[in-house]
């Protein structure tokens, strides 16, 4: 088996889409949670978001390429340029035609989507815009990201909701770890923030009105977000023959079902996934530091994931330190889990244990060491990143310092 | 301004070619219009006259338009041939 090495990360953040910013902000806990702004209000109660506001299409595409791209493949597809130019990849003709492309999103091009419905049954028009199923489709992202690019290997994109960014890296890791293929693009994103999708959102009961305040006691609920997150992953030896950076080793990769609650999530079936990906990596619990949690700032996450973790790390959850970077980024859903497994790889470069943000209160249910509001310096030797999916679908990556 | 014009107009700026060079004998393949460029011509122009155009992508150059006096074959290839479409429809829908 192959080992598997993450030599470049792009990002289109609601904390900036270069990475210096990105990772500044998660250790400073700086929030990029604020006022809801670019889409019609006057139907929504919810009044704040975790929003992209530095990018300007125009600035990354052609006229004619971005009246291709709804915005959930603009995200995908300019964090996959800053991922290749990270990782200092010239892609050439016979890399390409190995090389995969895999993209989580929970709901393809949901802007495009409520733009098309609005025009239909709000203004009775007559015709959508020609390119609006293009636009829409699951599979555009990662199709423009083929595109643009030139990857010509295995090429899909994974939904599972809150989990498919991580669904999608870890399918990804597995492919590069058998040999199917040299080299792979990776990642998740979405574009969520419409009012249509916003007001089903509401309708569930579980959106925070104020901020994000994963596994604290004063939690409201959790925070809508969006962006991107993209990985070059490839074999060690592929990036050490071509004198590749390397951020972190991809050890192990778990999936569960819960076969349970179509949104609870079950601490069983979330512990069976990080347990399975410990397997996967063969990695003791004992030797974990540091875990990025789902931490979605919802009661019925936060607790569940406490004791998911407790169940998995047994005596060793006491040593663990756990964040979410939740406070700060927002829930991106199928772009969470890659936003958040580029904090877990930066934090194993770093070395450093981005905090938990907006914590302000213990909760008795929460007792694990949640790295409040401060970041640490701390040895990190092996990281891990869980994502927890509606539908009860997990699945965990576990991270090795590079 | 003569629909013709406005027709220019709307090919220009959908293949992002100046408009002068487009003569009504100006054949859209010649220009480099791919199938997705033409249907994007074609909801620019329904939008900006009202109309429906019945062009359909695998169905050729070849419109067949229906007014109250029947139906009839046109050719749907040219600035000009578009430009004759857009008139028969505009007048098709136009009360008497």
């Amino acid at each position: 088996m192959n080992c598997v090495v993450i030599t470049g990360i792009g990002v289109v953040s609601p904390i900036g889409s270069a990475r210096d910013k990105f990772w500044s902000a998660l250790v400073e806990a700086r929030s990029g949670i604020g006022p809801l702004s670019g889409i019609p209000t006057e139907l929504l109660s919810t009044r704040i978001a975790a929003q992209v506001r530095d990018f300007d299409p125009s600035q990354h595409f052609e006229p004619k390429q971005e009246s291709l791209l709804d915005r959930f493949a603009q995200f995908a597809v300019v964090a996959a340029r800053s991922a290749v130019q990270d990782a200092q990849l010239e892609l050439s003709e016979d890399m390409a035609l190995d090389a995969a492309a895999i993209v989580g999103n929970s709901a393809g091009g949901q802007t495009s989507l409520d733009d098309g419905y609005y025009k239909v049954y709000g203004q009775r028009s007559p015709r959508l815009h020609p390119l609006t199923i293009p636009r829409l489709m699951s599979n555009a992202a990662v199709s423009q990201v083929s595109m643009d690019l030139g990857i010509k290997g295995p090429t899909y994109t994974i939904a599972s909701a809150c989990a498919s960014g991580t669904h999608a890296i870890g399918q990804a890791f597995h492919m590069v770890r058998s040999g199917q293929v040299p080299i792979a693009l990776t990642g998740g994103t979405e574009a969520c923030l419409s009012v249509g999708t916003i007001k089903g959102w509401e309708a569930l009961r579980v959106l925070s009105a104020d901020t994000c305040r994963p596994f604290s006691k004063t939690r409201t609920g959790l925070v809508l977000g969006e962006g991107a997150a993209m990985f070059v992953l490839e074999t060690r030896e592929h990036a050490m023959a071509r004198g590749a950076p390397i951020y972190a080793e991809v050890l192990g990769f778990g999936m569960s079902a819960d076969a349970n609650d179509i949104t609870a999530m079950d601490p069983d079936g979330a512990a069976r996934a990080m347990r399975s990906a410990l397997i996967d990596g063969r990695v003791n619990p004992e030797d974990v530091d540091y875990v990025n949690a789902h931490g979605t700032g919802t009661a019925l996450n936060d607790k569940g994931e406490t004791a998911a973790l407790r169940k998995a790390f047994g005596a060793n959850a006491e040593h663990l330190a756990v964040s979410s970077s939740k406070g700060v980024l927002g829930h991106s859903l199928g772009a969470a889990g890659a936003l958040e497994l580029a904090a877990t790889a930066l934090a194993l470069h770093h070395q450093i244990v981005p905090p938990t943000a907006n914590f302000e209160e213990a909760d008795p249910d929460c007792d694990l060491d949640y790295v409040p509001n401060t970041a640490r310096n701390a040895p990190i030797e092996k990281a891990m990143s869980s994502s927890f999916a509606f539908g009860g679908l997990n699945a965990v990556l576990v991270l090795g310092r590079a | 301004m003569a629909i013709i014009d406005d027709v220019r107009t709307i090919i220009s700026q959908s293949l992002k070619i100046p408009v002068e060079r487009l003569t009504p004998e100006t054949r859209l393949d010649e220009l480099g219009a791919e199938s997705l460029d033409v249907i994007e011509i074609v909801f620019g122009l329904e939008e900006k006259f009202d109309i429906s155009i019945p062009f359909k992508a695998n169905e050729g150059t070849r419109l067949t338009v229906t007014d109250k006096s029947g139906s009839e074959e046109m050719e749907f290839s040219t600035v000009g041939d578009l430009a004759g479409v857009v008139k028969k429809l505009i007048e098709a829908k136009a009360p008497r």
